[in-house]
């Protein structure tokens, strides 16, 4: 089971990680515009188009990475206090109760939409024969269906956080702060944070004994 | 025991949202939909209390409730048709909007600043610069984090890294610890206000209100809250000496380099006739090319004054141009113009070139300047400061407004000042700073005065920001594969985060709206028969005690859509509000128990210093911002003035 819950995090994991190049490209890209626009006078009408349908792309394929890696935002009021058991059992009612049928609705309806665009073979109406929009659009079908199960393999998480008491393993990625890695790259070592505690005890000490400035 | 604590402050938050729920609507088999609307509402709010992932809680809501709506008037496979397609328009929408576009690029631009690891050079420069005013420490750390975090945007990296770096030095030189955490915890969180910022684009989306306009009205009270931090820090220090001691000699001093000090004359020689000395003698042992390439170094301070204040004059100057024609033209109109008076030549000659490329390459714009031109244009600037303002002014070009020479008077002032006091240890403060303080000033202005004078939309300029960033790592060697390849990732992710939870928020609204839950706030608000004034102060209240058990995300997509269509009731200019939301939104990071800055800073601090401390020690920021929240309600021109004179109305 557990084998197979990494290997889904690790498909979610590739498929988010090889679209989210799409930011290097986007940036060349429309640097690229920018100079060919106002220094060449030679503008690309199409770009407009290519740099949303890299954007989009970009974001609604990296829904299931992120899922994978906990990085949704989530209130954080009471969830960081309660025992994993508790945890686990409000996710698991919040998946069945709004995640499931959120996310299936969103997929259904995306492969009617992109059905629907594929059949007339839709262009993008922004200007005249704009790119293709059709491939575009199959974009939300697909993510719905990764994010979709992925999900379950989170579902099936809390059920065995729920069984166990303890939230089982998820795959290492990089993470925003990385203290190891801030601490490195500022040359800052456990040992010089550990002899700082003598200043700040001095000053408590010093603060017990006369009244606060 | 401390957790039943935390636990029973979140319980009590819930149930003061549940019981009037349930105490003042019926029970749900006989509601209107519009209460069902309000009964959405309580929902969400619990349901993102408990910690699910809110991009998930949003879209399972709105679309059970939408389809609840749509039951209203159709039978069941009507209604999910409707559901269906009504969804996926809106996640559509979100995947081809032009605005949100932006984030991804700042988001990038972000990381790969703060993977190039100028932080602690920044913070040591800055420190030895202004090592003599009181609570330097304290006011370095806030001046770091003011740049530093407007750069990458990363509240969380930017109070680790202080918590690093500037802690240790502050604790060192014996500040106290609140006053220490409370700097470095307010300090980071700056760079969600002032621009380029995600919250102000994701606002911008949210109210359809121009990102430009955000941006450019932001920027002033944004550094108003940095100066009011830093003025509240100099003035505790000032009164209490023992709060924040002058550092040990030590530690303020500079190392001069080798061919310095083989100056004649050694330390505190001010720097230029000391060079020009050893050019002329020639027997100091250093090479001439050394020599001169410092002596132009040691000239840049002139560019960095004439710089800013020729494309002042140009704005200034220009002004009918703008209202008119539009801003793109700006630059060509003055480079054509023959130059009409004496007085307007030299400085439209000597700058209608630096303004366009301090805007488009970012790092070393200063450099660029010709350093020629330097010497001829405070000259001039001088002269014209004392002769009467209109004086022999081109005729096609509105006369610099009185203010703008009171501006070049200063400059000058502050020149002469400089290089007084301009000694080889300042010399070497000054290249340090170089290296640090302004490449980032440069970018960030770049970025931000391309899009607030139109050169670049917000997306073209974040495009050129993410190109900058790139460049900048690269000139400190750190773009390796590796760092791009984490910057990659992290901006999937946190793209990802932000704009799942935007189109699970559209869906939300949409199915709020269907319900007509909006009709019943409405109708309650007007109800109430407010001021406009009460109504901006409740809202403001409301904002803010959200901002307790909420993050700013949740709230500018679940909450901005209620309130924005009652401004118009109130008169109240959307720009205004969001400018007040994101000034007010600054105290939902420092209020407890979500306050993230704290828990980062405790993650680095020594064992002893406890939450407790970190938290007393933010109590007076957050009080500074509601005074700057005052302030701006008050004089709504701290905001209002830059939108007004550069894009009219």
């Amino acid at each position: 089971m557990q084998k197979l819950l990494l290997r889904i995090d690790r498909a979610s994991t590739w498929v988010g990680q090889a679209v989210s190049w799409l930011i290097v490209l986007l940036t060349f890209l429309m640097t690229w515009e920018i100079f060919s626009r106002r220094f060449f006078d030679a503008p690309h009408a199409w770009v407009f188009d290519a740099q949303l349908q890299l954007y989009g792309t970009l974001f609604m394929m990296a829904g299931a990475y992120t899922l994978a890696k906990s990085g949704h935002v989530r209130g954080d009021v009471l969830y960081g206090f309660f025992s994993p058991r508790v945890q686990a059992g409000i996710d698991l009612t919040l998946y069945v109760f709004f995640f499931v049928p959120g996310v299936v609705a969103l997929t259904y309806a995306g492969t009617i939409y992109a059905a629907d665009a594929w059949r007339i073979r839709e262009m993008s109406s922004v200007m005249v024969d704009g790119p293709p929009v059709y491939t575009f659009k199959t974009v939300i079908p697909v993510a719905g269906a990764l994010i979709l199960v992925q999900g379950l393999a989170e579902i099936a998480r809390c059920v065995i956080c729920l069984r166990d008491g303890a939230w089982p393993s998820r795959t290492e990625d990089v993470v925003e702060v990385d203290v190891d890695k801030l601490k490195r790259m500022v040359d800052v070592k456990d040992e010089d944070i550990q002899a700082l505690d003598r200043f700040v005890v001095e000053q408590e000490r010093d603060d017990g004994k006369g009244p606060r400035p | 025991m401390k957790i039943r604590k935390e636990l029973w402050f979140g319980f009590i938050l819930m149930a003061a949202i549940v019981i009037p729920t349930f105490v003042f609507l019926p029970a749900p088999w006989n509601m209107t939909s519009g209460q069902l609307g309000l009964l959405m509402l309580s929902l969400v709010v619990v349901a993102i209390m408990l910690g699910f992932p809110t991009a998930f809680t949003l879209m399972g809501m709105g679309v059970l409730f939408a389809f609840l709506a749509y039951r209203f008037q159709a039978p069941a496979p009507e209604a999910a048709r409707q559901t269906l397609m009504l969804m996926v328009q809106r996640a559509y929408a979100v995947m081809t909007n032009d605005v949100l576009i932006s984030i991804p690029l700042f988001v990038f631009m972000g990381y790969l600043v703060e993977r190039a690891a100028l932080i602690q050079k920044l913070f040591q420069s800055l420190h030895l610069a202004i090592g003599r005013i009181p609570g330097s420490l304290a006011v370095a750390t806030l001046v770091t984090c003011a740049v530093f975090a407007t750069a990458t945007g990363i509240i969380g990296a930017v109070v680790t890294l202080m918590g690093l770096l500037a802690f240790p030095a502050m604790l060192r030189s014996r500040y106290d610890i609140r006053l220490s955490a409370g700097v470095i915890t307010a300090g980071g969180c700056l760079g969600i206000l002032i621009p380029p910022s995600v919250l102000l684009i994701l606002y911008g989306a949210t109210a359809s209100v121009s990102v430009v306009q955000l941006y450019a009205g932001a920027f002033f009270p944004g550094l108003m809250l940095a100066g009011l931090y830093i003025g509240y820090v100099m003035i505790r220090a000032m009164l209490n000496p023992s709060l924040a001691p002058k550092p040990p000699p030590e530690e303020a001093e500079v190392k001069l380099p080798d061919w310095a000090l083989r100056l004649r004359g050694g330390p505190r020689r001010l720097a230029i006739p000391a060079l020009l000395d050893a050019l002329r003698s020639g027997n100091t042992g250093i090479p001439r090319g050394r020599l001169l390439g410092q002596l132009g170094l040691a000239s840049l301070p002139v560019s960095m004054v004439v710089v800013p204040l020729a494309v002042l004059f140009q704005v200034a100057t220009t002004v009918e141009v703008v209202d008119t024609g539009g801003l793109t033209e700006i630059g060509v109109e003055v480079a054509a113009e023959p130059g009409g008076g004496g007085l307007a030549e030299p400085p439209g000659s000597a700058l209608s070139e630096p303004p366009q490329e301090g805007v488009q390459e970012p790092p070393g714009a200063e450099k660029a300047a010709p350093a020629a031109e330097a010497p001829v244009v405070p000259v001039a600037a001088k002269d014209a400061a004392a002769t009467p303002p209109s004086a022999g002014l081109a005729s096609t070009r509105i006369p610099a407004p009185r203010w703008f020479w009171g501006l070049v008077a200063l400059g000058a002032a502050i020149l002469i000042l400089n290089y007084v006091l301009f000694t080889v240890e300042r010399f070497e403060i000054f290249k340090m700073l170089l290296g640090s303080f302004f490449p980032l000033s440069a970018l960030i202005l770049s970025v931000l005065g391309s899009i607030i004078f139109g050169w670049a939309t917000p997306t073209e300029a974040a495009a050129m920001g993410a190109a900058g960033g790139m460049v900048l790592a690269a000139a400190y060697r750190r773009l390796t594969f590796q760092v791009v390849k984490e910057s990659v990732f992290l901006t999937a992710k946190t793209t990802a985060m932000v704009c799942w939870l935007f189109v699970g928020s559209s869906i939300f609204a949409a199915a709020f709206a269907l319900l007509g839950g909006q009709e019943i706030i409405e109708k309650w608000v007007l109800g109430l028969n407010m001021t406009p004034v009460q109504f901006m102060l409740l809202a403001q209240f409301i904002i803010f005690i959200l901002g307790w058990p909420l993050e700013w995300t949740e709230i500018i997509v679940i909450f901005m859509p209620i309130f924005l269509p009652l401004l118009s009731h109130f008169n109240v200019d959307p720009l205004f509000f969001g400018l007040l939301v994101a000034l007010n939104l600054q105290t939902a990071f420092l209020s407890p128990p979500v306050a993230m800055a704290a828990f980062y800073l405790k993650g680095v601090a020594p064992p002893h210093v406890s939450l407790n401390q970190i938290f007393a020690g933010m109590m007076p920021f957050m009080a500074i911002q509601l005074l700057a929240l005052f302030l701006l309600y008050v004089f709504p021109d701290i905001g209002l003035w830059l939108p007004r004179v550069l894009y009219g109305g």
